[in-house]
């Protein structure tokens, strides 16, 4: 009975986490508030890993743990949720990072309070977002983990923040407002089949939605989730967003926030509108497959971390969409694995440049060397972290990205051909921008005489590091329970695509 | 008719206490003011009364009454913010009780404007309700600004209500009658009919201060005292609203097929208009003059809605407007009281000294803007769901892309007080009673209006009885 | 046979240890660390060897293919990864070649990594490899293959990195990454395409040459050539990337700023044969589709490398580098076996040859790098001007050298001899051509190998700042036992144990043949004793005479500077630049210019707001009337 609400408590628990740190008076007392507030969070994540599981085995629903509560009956809103196995791991993914974004500003100065209630908040936002069945209520959810981006970067950001953060906000907020119509579209259209209006996504997709409207809506609704997840050309929030941002901003942001798009676009732009998605997924095959390209070209001339990992993303997430956009299983299981390895590494990503720029004070490649020697494990980890980045087998990467050319490969056209083995032929570009950095800034004479007396890794960074080193080479020595848990959730979205 | 009674009742026994409260001691003005509107108000919420009086003159039913719940709650929170101000500004000049005389009147006459039945009763709560207002915008004798703003309302609003009187006189002549629900059955997409349409629609507009009707909103409010301005952006302009609905919805439901088109054009006009001119100001009061027009832009697309669905998120949207324009002002008044600082600028930097005053803001602007899980969220979510239901979805793009203007200009404030630190932020202060208790329930408005879902229900209960 | 697991498990524990505690473990400990875990690994290897070969290997005078696997990850209900262990006559083979050769290069690096500030990491990254050798060894499909592929990939770019101090190695290290990436390219684009339409990754299914994997290669077909073809000469391009064949062979010469050792291991014996591997595991496929086609283009890929190699390979002056060149040859040489060896019996005699001659390769040139790597860890240097008359000093590294050079020679009964004697039989067999070719290299590879010979150990004295001595016990040791291997490794009756289908047959060396491909590499000793043994002006005068072929040659006909050309100035200045300059300016440009236009806007349209009430009016009216007009003229009607 206990577990017919374990899914609120996802979004109880951190409110109680920030109703508590509004009483916090120093940084002490907030740290230590937001740490048991994460640790939490991260045990229930587990504990929902195995009783979904548990669940699955007798309860062959879509979503399960669903709990359903009215809330403006007029417009048929309900407070309604539940989880399959793409949002239960997503959840995971989102535990794990907070939790290490929690260790990586253990030494936060200024206004540390306010930072953890904004760094809590955008994960109420996030959790929320992946438990909702409800579009209603999802879109509210996108919007909460959206704008604390806005304070968190403008406030405690580096560079250009007040730029960064407005241009951040309202290119994605512009992007949600689109979203919005998208959705008020599906909404008055859910009672193609006689029912009432519902913004219920399961009950949706039963509904046979008149296939004009979906070529309408489908457009819509893609973008504005896609903007969030970098889709090119309106990926230029995130290298910007990323510099300016703070580590563990940076972090939550490429980490878990960026994955709302791809999910968004899965749960309901192709969930809902599949004819919509067959009829336009060449054109955004096109955009995607692009930008996987062109982020990894990008990336090789920049000379700031952040951009590099930023522009890395932009090319990352390209592949997450452009495998939505293949329509099969394979590759379905794919983005997601990918959204997951993704948000690990990039997170890993920020979170070591954090460290070197807290060290050396300079994002700048150019200026930075030899650090191999002067900061060992950092540098190690870094180059690991690279090496998983760019597919190497072992680690979660390439077990997300073998799945989405295998899945892309399902395609037989020579047009799906091309376009993915263009998106292939990244590996390899990825492959220069990665060992161009880790030659550069890791290899190489120390340039630099005051990095020699550089202070080596804290406890709490190193426990930051492991919290993600470790899933990415779980999952990458051992897929296969990650991507069953996956793959038996995807039946349902191949209902209208076939 | 109870509610006008008491009103009224309140009204005299000011003007008693006026007479027998010596010099020395007017500050009990304020509390009994206070004390009394207080209870007015809250007897409002038990027993909604409805009926039809005069022959139909003056009607009121359970959403009219609610209405004017609504209203009486602005009202009061309006005291409570501006009780210090007038203690200190105002009470050495002994205008006390005036203020809250001529403030009342004017409520007054919004109460017969919108249980008008007739274009009668409907004109004189109109020009009853405008005319004080001139007086209180002028009410700080001592500044040339505020007198320039009070001339400027009283020609405006002259010439609106002259336009609005001529267009009843038309449709008059075409209907032959001035009760509604006659003019209901008479009325035809004659052109006569049609311009009188519009000129009432104009004067109407001009209280809502839609474009191109919204020239004076700006000026007037900066040279207003803030109360007024405040008054004037959400009481006034909150009744206007609901008794342009109450128009179009009864009397010229007819013409719907046309006045939809006038509506779509201005709503579009309102909010680029509106949202381009807030963009780039820098006192605090124009700034939330021009969000304001835009805001009543948003409005339309409720309007436009129609049905119950249409008349419940007006209905709410203003209660909630009401909450979140009350803030910002409340604050702003808070602000120049005690520094007479008025600029976004002089902003920079606040959260570090005030804190609790920069959330109120920050929360009040989040619920202007529309952002989760404040309450203006889901009043706008529910006025776009509106027009979509009549398949507006163009509109409601456009709206979005409003939103999203909007919310730059929103974050500029913002950006003032949280993410600058600021040369020289304005010293910590602490604020008196009456304005805490104001910011406070205005807060836990913006707060709980929004998730509180059974109010909605309740309002889409009122409406559906309403048409 | 489940206990092959063993093998890679245990270098991977030892990687695991060393790398995990890599700050608390002594170097001692570590290097007899890394030394016990592969001679615990070669004494399974040779247990499996006998066992295999001898024991329980052959049913009715067939070689079974043992395989105990299990499901890594599901693409599809049918397409899955599947990790196990595969053991059938090469994956056996290949086992004993990986062991001994790794473990003799464990013994030989405690001598020569001793002091170095990185000896733990060095071991635990040898360790690394010979697992990941391991694993693509015994490989049971496609992707297992691929997995172990990368990982070799990466081992070994650690290891040429390994100096990662030293610009010149970073370089190389991100070179020979990168090059052999791009290859992999297309091996993955191979395995997907294959994958799509065999609906397999397993060798058993796709090698089975009844089975419909490889019949199936007539219904498709892309561009004239059946798709499986494209497929096959899409692996073949990843293989050839690990191999270095033309004209992805730019990564092994500066592979050689790796510590010796290493390049005796990675770059010479094991994981540059990888392609080879790869090639010959996939032989069915390859002989049957489209009648062989894809082969046809091995073999000659592989004679041409074969050639070219060996002539730069003449000109070098740095001693690893030649050596890196002869290894591309002799790689040559084996895919160009592969290429023109047949199928059944006797007809696979190329196939066999090339096993053997990787078996043999494997032996004489580790022997030869660790030998180089002895003289340079003597004078410190890697160049032949600073060699000269080292015989005296070192005795033993000089046999053993002498040895290798005769092995490599291909002079009787050396291995060398008798594999290459296969290879020449069966290009003879087939295609005379690349016969001619393969007779030609020989006589180059006896001239260059002697010529570093006598520069190294004969001619003048170099001048050396302190006198040099024989390496240590540690170092000699292996350099006797691969001498010993050198000498007897020809003498195994190769061919009934390996062979294309399996079942084994018997050779008969073919006398002629022998006797010129021997002829001709005496010519090419010859020619070097006259050349380099006593100092003469013979050599440059020589040189003078091609002109210059020669500095073409010595330059090695450019294709690092045509490599860099592509990199630097079209990949990097051209496309990345501009693609980031286009993404400031333009992608984000128009994002930040919407927002500004918008306030322009605003900015323009300031002056409605006139503040004069007479204004106001005036709009108010106008509205009103523009209103009523329009409502009444076109909403209307």
């Amino acid at each position: 009975m206990i577990n017919m609400d374990i899914l609120s408590l996802f979004i109880v628990v951190p409110a109680l986490t920030v109703l508590v740190l509004i009483f916090t008076k120093n940084l002490k007392q907030a740290r230590i508030v937001a740490l048991a507030g994460s640790l939490v969070q991260l045990g229930m994540a587990i504990n929902l890993i195995f009783s979904y599981i548990k669940e699955r085995a007798m309860n062959d629903a879509i979503m399960v743990f669903t709990k359903d509560v009215v809330w403006f009956k007029n417009f048929n809103i309900h407070y309604n949720i539940g989880v399959d196995g793409i949002s239960v791991a997503l959840l995971l993914l989102t535990a794990i990072i907070v939790l290490a974004g929690v260790f990586i500003s253990w030494k936060m100065e200024d206004l540390p309070k306010e930072f953890f209630i904004s760094l809590i908040v955008l994960s109420i936002g996030v959790y929320g977002f992946f438990i909702s069945i409800d579009l209603f209520t999802m879109f509210v959810f996108f919007e909460i983990a959206v704008i604390p981006m806005y304070l968190l970067i403008g406030i405690w950001g580096t560079g250009p923040r007040e730029f960064s953060a407005m241009k951040l906000t309202l290119m994605l907020m512009g992007a949600s407002a689109i979203l919005l119509v998208g959705i008020l579209g599906i909404y008055f259209n859910s009672n193609a089949d006689g029912g009432a209006l519902t913004f219920n996504i399961l009950e949706i997709a039963k509904v046979n939605i008149p296939s004009d409207v979906q070529k309408l809506f489908f457009p819509i609704t893609f973008i504005g989730f896609a903007v969030i997840g970098a889709l090119f050309p309106f990926h230029t929030w995130s290298p910007d967003g990323h510099a300016s941002a703070p580590t563990a901003v940076s972090m939550l942001h490429a980490g878990v926030l960026m994955k709302l798009g791809g999910y968004g676009v899965f749960r309901v732009a192709i969930f809902l509108l599949p004819e919509g998605a067959l009829h336009w997924s060449w054109f955004f095959i096109i955009l995607s497959a692009f930008g996987v390209i062109y982020g990894a070209f990008a990336a090789i001339k920049q000379t700031d971390l952040k951009y590099i990992n930023a522009y890395s993303s932009v090319s990352h997430l390209g592949l997450v969409l452009f495998a939505l956009l293949m329509l099969n299983k394979t590759a379905w299981n794919g983005a997601i694995l990918q959204s997951l390895s993704h948000g690990l590494m990039t997170a890993l990503f920020f979170a070591l440049i954090g460290m070197i720029y807290g060290r050396t004070h300079t994002r700048d490649v150019t200026k930075l060397g030899g650090l191999l020697k002067v900061i060992p494990f950092i540098s190690a980890v870094y180059v690991i972290a690279g090496l998983a980045s760019l597919g190497l087998p072992g680690f979660s990467g390439f077990v997300a990205e073998m799945n989405i050319f295998v899945g892309a490969f399902q395609n037989d056209d020579i047009f799906y051909r091309v376009a993915t083995i263009l998106a292939v032929s990244a590996i390899v570009v990825t492959a220069v921008y990665i060992l161009r950095v880790v030659g550069i800034m890791l290899m190489g004479p120390v340039k630099n005489e005051a990095y020699l007396t550089l202070e080596k890794v804290r406890w709490y960074e190193k426990i930051g590091i492991v919290l993600l080193l470790l899933p990415i080479i779980s999952i990458g020595v051992a897929p296969l329970w990650l991507s069953e848990l996956i793959l038996k959730s995807l039946d349902p979205f191949l209902r209208g695509v076939l | 008719m109870r509610q006008e009674i008491a009103l009224l009742a309140i009204i005299m026994l000011l003007v008693i206490a006026e007479i027998f409260i010596p010099k020395d001691r007017k500050v009990s003005i304020i509390h009994l003011t206070i004390f009394l509107f207080g209870i007015h108000t809250i007897v409002g919420f038990f027993h909604m009364d409805e009926n039809n009086l005069f022959g139909g003159m003056f009607r009121t039913n359970h959403l009219i009454h609610f209405f004017k719940n609504i209203l009486n709650i602005g009202v009061l929170i309006l005291l409570l913010q501006s009780a210090d101000w007038i203690q200190e500004k105002i009470l050495n000049q002994n205008k006390g009780s005036e203020f809250f005389i001529l403030m009342f009147s004017s409520l007054l006459g919004i109460y017969f404007m919108i249980s008008a039945g007739d274009f009668l009763m409907f004109y004189l709560g109109l020009e009853l309700s405008t005319l004080p207002v001139a007086a209180l915008a002028a009410y700080e004798t001592m500044k040339r600004i505020s007198s320039e703003s009070g001339i400027k309302l009283i020609l405006s609003s002259a010439l609106a209500s002259g336009v609005s009187l001529f267009g009843i006189s038309m449709l008059y002549a075409t209907t032959g009658s001035i009760y509604f629900n006659e003019i209901v059955q008479m009325i035809s997409s004659t052109n006569l009919t049609l311009l009188g349409m519009v000129l009432l629609f104009a004067g109407i507009s001009f209280k809502i201060s839609l474009v191109p009707f919204h020239f004076w909103t700006a000026d007037v409010y900066e040279g207003a005292p803030i109360s007024i301005a405040s008054y004037l952006s959400v009481i006034s302009k909150g009744a206007a609203v609901f008794i342009l609905m109450i128009l179009l919805f009864t009397v010229l439901r007819p013409l719907a097929h046309i006045w939809e088109n006038m509506i779509y054009m201005i709503a579009i006009a309102t909010m680029f208009i509106g949202n381009l001119f807030a963009l780039r100001q820098q006192n605090m009061k124009r700034f939330l003059a021009f969000s304001s027009i835009a805001q009543a832009g948003f409005i339309l697309l409720g309007l436009i809605g129609q049905s119950t669905t249409g008349t419940a998120t007006v209905v709410y949207f203003v209660l909630i407007y009401i909450f979140s324009n009350l803030a910002a002002f409340g604050v702003v008044q808070a602000i120049s009281l005690q520094t007479g600082k008025e600029n976004i600028k002089d902003y920079e930097g606040l959260y570090r000294t005030n804190p609790n005053l920069s959330l109120v803001l920050m929360l009040a602007l989040f619920s202007l803007a529309g952002i989760p899980p404040v309450a203006g969220f889901f009043g706008k979510f529910f006025l776009f769901t509106a027009a979509a239901s009549k398949g507006f979805f163009l509109l409601v793009f456009l709206a979005v892309v409003n939103v999203t203007i909007s919310l730059y200009y929103y974050l500029l404030v913002i950006r003032a007080m949280f993410l600058r630190k600021g040369d020289n932020p304005i010293p910590f202060f602490k604020n008196k009673i009456y304005m805490r208790i104001g910011l406070v329930i205005t807060v836990l408005g913006i707060l709980l209006l929004g998730i509180y879902s059974p109010l909605y229900d309740y309002i889409y209960e009122l409406s559906s009885t309403f048409n | 046979m489940n206990y092959i697991i063993l093998i890679p498990i245990v270098p991977l524990a030892v990687f695991l240890i060393l790398g995990l505690f890599y700050k608390k473990i002594k170097p001692a400990i570590s290097g007899y660390t890394g030394v016990m875990g592969l001679f615990i690994s070669t004494c399974l290897a040779f247990y499996t060897a006998y066992n295999y070969f001898f024991v329980i290997g052959k049913t009715e005078g067939v070689y079974q293919t043992f395989v105990a696997k299990t499901v890594w990850m599901n693409f599809t209900d049918s397409l899955r990864i599947d990790m196990g262990i595969l053991a059938d006559p090469i994956s056996v083979m290949m086992l004993i070649v990986v062991s001994v050769i790794s473990l003799m290069v464990h013994i030989y690096s405690r001598g020569y990594m001793k002091g170095d500030p990185g000896y733990t990491k060095y071991f635990a990254f040898l360790s690394l490899f010979t697992f990941s050798m391991y694993g693509l060894v015994l490989a049971t499909n496609l992707f297992q293959i691929y997995i172990f592929w990368e990982l070799v990939g990466v081992s070994s770019y650690l290891l040429i990195g390994y100096y990662y101090t030293k610009e010149s190695a970073v370089a190389a290290a991100k070179k020979a990454f990168i090059v052999t990436r791009f290859a992999d390219l297309g091996f993955l684009i191979g395995i997907l395409l294959i994958g799509y339409y065999t609906g397999t990754y397993d060798f058993e299914i796709l090698n089975n040459p009844e089975g419909a994997a490889i019949l199936s290669w007539a219904s498709t077909s892309f561009m004239g050539l059946s798709i499986l073809t494209w497929a096959l000469l899409l692996i073949f391009i990843g293989g050839a990337g690990k191999s270095a064949m033309f004209p992805l062979h730019i990564w092994l010469p500066d592979a050689m700023e790796g510590p010796t050792p290493v390049s005796a291991l990675i770059h010479a014996a094991t994981m540059v044969v990888a392609g080879v591997y790869l090639v010959a595991r996939l032989f069915p496929m390859y002989y049957f589709v489209e009648d062989g086609f894809a082969l046809n283009i091995v073999a000659f890929v592989g004679g041409f490398t074969a050639l070219f190699a060996a002539v730069i390979a003449i000109t070098q002056t740095d001693i690893k580098r030649v050596l890196a060149f002869s290894t591309m040859s002799q790689l040559g040489y084996m895919m160009l076996a592969l290429g023109v060896s047949g199928y059944e019996g006797h007809e696979g005699l190329g196939y066999m040859a090339s096993m053997f001659h990787l078996f043999t390769h494997a032996m004489f040139k580790a022997l030869l790098f660790l030998c180089a790597g002895s003289v340079i860890h003597a004078i410190h240097s890697n160049f032949l001007k600073d060699m000269g008359g080292l015989r005296k000093y070192m005795p033993i590294t000089n046999i053993t050298f002498l040895i290798a050079a005769l092995a490599i020679a291909g002079v009787p009964p050396l291995a060398g001899f008798w594999s290459k004697d296969e290879i020449l039989v069966a290009a003879f067999e087939h295609n005379k051509f690349l016969y001619v070719i393969g007779l030609f290299v020989a006589g180059l590879t006896a001239f260059y190998i002697f010529r570093i010979y006598f520069g190294i150990f004969w001619g003048k004295e170099g001048s050396y700042k302190h006198k040099p001595h024989e390496s240590p016990w540690s170092m000699t040791a292996p350099l006797l036992i691969l001498a010993f291997l050198s000498i007897v490794g020809g003498l195994i009756p190769f061919s009934r144990f390996i062979s294309a289908d399996k079942i084994g047959f018997e050779t008969h060396t073919n006398y002629p043949l022998a006797a010129i491909a021997v002829f001709v590499g005496l010519i090419g000793i010859g020619l070097s004793w006259m050349f380099y043994k006593k100092e003469n002006e013979l050599a440059n005068r020589f040189s003078l005479g091609f002109g210059t072929f020669y500095t073409w040659a010595y330059n090695k006909f450019y294709f690092d500077e045509l490599y860099l050309f592509v990199a630097k100035k079209i990949m990097f200045n051209g496309i990345a630049r501009s693609a980031a300059r286009f993404d400031k300016k333009y992608v984000d440009g128009t994002m930040v210019g919407i927002g500004n236009q918008t306030v322009k806007t605003s900015e323009k349209i300031k002056g409605m707001q006139s503040g004069k009430v007479q204004d106001y009016a005036f709009a108010f009216i106008a509205g009103a009337v523009i209103l009523a007009i329009i409502c009444i003229y076109i909403w209307t009607n």
